[in-house]
């Protein structure tokens, strides 16, 4: 019960949430220099021809007044369209998101996978190899750009042992994509029974997900790290030491206590990984919403960024909603 | 240094701070704590001390006396850096030094269990309550989930929860610090063990709560034939309390007498001002909180209460005095004791 009150809470909050973020991203994306109509229609265009593209953009009147019109649009379900694509951004943000949290979600469990483990055992045997291990992979995964890790590993991969696919899109060119339900291409080739997709997504997924993964473990397995070493030092701990609780049991006992912390960084890196990836996305041709967001910055074209911009701050929200509900799944001081 | 326990005892009569027939037998233990570019702090030195089964031995000591050291210890807990220097802890015919971890992980919570002070802390706080009892029950006895569920609620019924079948399944932060430490004695009681420890188990709870508590404990304890050390900053506690009372000063035993003896003549200066100082005088009580850390470092040369004491002879600050036995099972480390004209 309390528990659906504060999911409704939260939810009423979402509108206002999401018009701050419009309008504050609305004026900042306003200060970025260069005119789409002059873009658009070349060094010769007439004054009168640029007017009439303004107007048709939504970009005549005052800056208030572009606002106003956005809105209005946005209101409708019409994000507006990109000129570069000469697509709606709607339709647009709905092939490339999908991209994008493909590879973010499969990079994030890979993150999970290593950090946890990692953590858990570098905070328990503090003495050992693998608390070496970790501090040094936490250095370096902390220094190490991912976009070259990427390189890198096209360059060891691909280019000199051909175990993996080209690092050019989510797709072998040559095959024809499954028909489109979800956007999600493992998914979609699921649905439509295509294997050779399916096995073709996959292969091309490994390095840009390793790539992530690999980094994005670091900051994972740092907190994990601290905060298991702050429980394992707790009282109710060395208390279960004294009742003579087995080994596991301890360590279960303290990870559990550890979760919210870990589930934080996660929801954290979740987040900033939709527009964080787009270097790695870049080096591998991915063609997701960071990189889409990206060229309507340098190109003048606002409405992919402010779309993207919206798309995001959804996401997030929705993650921090998720992440209330664990912390309220876990924790029984939150349900009372 | 002792002379032949069995020998002796046969001698003079007394209970001797350690013999033949104890559950747990403490032989010149010493404990330390190193500390970076200095001396080591050494908390417990050259200790004897034992306990026999079905008996409560109090054990008190100001904050920094090294109490709680000697309570982990035994139990093979040290915290780090703590190390042991020597001697040996002797548990119901086990070495417990020379026991391996998982040796130890059997014993703790089975056949020696601990109670400490801050109870709601001590619980896991994501687990129901019944639920953490009964995980030191499954731990431990090799029973089903579902029979250790049923004797975590006895254990409950045992402390006297109020309501125990609805408290069973509450979170630690939803009880009282009454409340809690009583489930924390059923967790310590649960296995029935040979042997706890209580260090400075009810120091949290206010007065009357404490005493039921207290008394609950003792009839748990007595009706189980357990024994147990009670640790204690409060002298006043282990006069109705304890079988035997030893006051530790500085990480050592400064007098060792039962109870009754104990209270009708502390012979030791130190357990003078203790007695004086709960009976009459609050501000020293007060001051008898305070760690006194500089004290445990002296070189071991002289008594180590001589910068404390009231009546100081030569002697006192040249040689280090010997726990003596004045009276039968009475003993004290003192040159000059504070004897009663009988
Ligand atoms: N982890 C530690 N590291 C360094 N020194 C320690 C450590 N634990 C205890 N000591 C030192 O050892 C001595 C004995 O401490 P101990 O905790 O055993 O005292 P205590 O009698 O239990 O005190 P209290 O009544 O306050 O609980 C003190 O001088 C203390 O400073
Ligand atoms: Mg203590």
């Amino acid at each position: 019960m309390r528990v659906l009150r504060y999911v409704g809470k939260r939810l009423i909050f979402i509108v206002p949430q999401l018009f701050g973020i419009i309008l504050v991203s609305f004026f900042l994306v306003k200060l970025i220099p260069g005119d789409p109509a002059v873009l658009m229609l070349g060094p010769f265009a007439t004054e009168e021809q640029l007017e009439k593209l303004r107007a048709g953009m939504g970009l005549q009147g005052t800056v208030l007044d572009q606002f106003w019109i956005y809105l209005t649009n946005l209101v409708q379900g019409d994000l507006g369209t990109s000129w570069q694509t000469t697509q709606p951004v709607l339709l647009d943000l709905f092939q490339r998101f999908p991209a994008t949290l493909e590879l973010i979600t499969l990079a994030l469990l890979l993150a999970l996978v290593i950090g946890i483990p990692l953590g858990v055992a570098a905070a328990y045997f503090k003495r050992s190899i693998i608390k070496k291990f970790s501090d040094y992979y936490g250095l370096l995964a902390g220094a190490l750009p991912d976009f070259w890790l990427g390189l890198v590993l096209i360059f060891f991969f691909y280019t000199m042992l051909d175990w993996v696919p080209a690092p050019l899109g989510r797709l072998d060119i040559a095959l024809i994509p499954p028909p489109t339900v979800t956007n999600f291409l493992l998914i979609d080739s699921v649905i439509a029974g295509d294997w050779q997709a399916l096995w073709s997504a996959l292969g091309r997924l490994i390095l840009p997900v390793v790539t992530l993964g690999v980094i994005n473990a670091g900051p994972i397995l740092k907190m994990t790290q601290s905060t298991m070493e702050r429980m394992l030092e707790s009282d109710f701990i060395r208390y279960a030491e004294t009742c003579g609780l087995p080994r596991s049991v301890v360590i279960r006992r303290a990870l559990r206590n550890s979760l919210p912390s870990i589930v934080t960084i996660i929801s954290v890196l979740y987040g900033f990984l939709i527009g964080g990836a787009v270097l790695v996305e870049i080096v591998f041709s991915w063609g997701g919403a960071g990189q889409y967001a990206v060229q309507g910055v340098l190109n003048a074209d606002i409405n992919p960024v402010l779309g993207f911009v919206l798309f995001s701050a959804i996401f997030s929200l929705v993650i921090y909603l998720i992440v209330d509900l664990i912390y309220f799944a876990i924790d029984p001081r939150i349900r009372s | 240094m002792n002379p032949q326990p069995a020998q002796s005892e046969a001698l003079r009569g007394g209970e001797q701070p350690v013999s033949a027939g104890q559950v747990l037998r403490i032989h010149g233990l010493s404990v330390s704590y190193p500390v970076y570019g200095q001396e080591p702090v050494k908390a417990i030195r050259d200790l004897d001390l034992g306990v026999r089964p079905g008996e409560i031995l109090g054990l008190v000591g100001e904050s920094g006396s090294g109490k709680t050291t000697l309570a982990r210890a035994i139990m093979g807990l040290l915290a780090r850096p703590g190390r042991i220097d020597g001697g040996a802890v002797n548990f119901d015919g086990r070495d417990m030094r020379a026991l391996s971890e998982e040796a130890l992980r059997a014993i703790r919570g089975r056949d020696i269990a601990m109670i400490i002070p801050n109870p709601r802390g001590e619980l896991d706080p994501l687990l129901t309550v019944g639920r953490q009892i009964a995980a030191v029950a499954r731990a431990h006895l090799n029973i089903t989930r579902a029979k250790a569920e049923e004797l975590a609620l006895e254990m409950l019924r045992a402390v006297q929860i109020p309501d125990p079948k609805r408290r069973f399944n509450a979170y630690p932060h939803e009880l009282s610090g009454g409340m809690a430490q009583r489930v924390v004695i059923a967790m310590s009681l649960v296995c029935s063990p040979k042997f706890i420890i209580s260090d400075d188990a009810t120091s949290g709870l206010d007065v009357t709560v404490q005493a039921q508590v207290l008394d609950l404990l003792r009839a748990l304890v007595r009706d189980k034939r357990t024994a147990m050390m009670f640790i204690t900053r409060d002298i006043g506690i282990t006069a109705h309390f304890c079988d035997r009372v030893a006051v530790i000063y500085a990480g050592e035993i400064v007098e060792l007498a039962p109870t009754g003896r104990f209270f009708e003549n502390p012979m030791h200066p130190y357990s003078v001002m203790l007695l004086a100082a709960f009976a009459h005088n609050p501000k020293l009580r007060e001051k008898w909180h305070k760690p006194l850390a500089s004290l445990i470092r002296s070189q071991g040369k002289a008594c180590e209460y001589a910068t404390r004491c009231v009546h100081v002879e030569p002697q006192c600050n040249a040689t280090h005095p010997e726990l003596r036995e004045l009276e039968p099972g009475h003993f004290v480390r003192c040159f000059v004791p504070v004897l009663r004209p009988a």
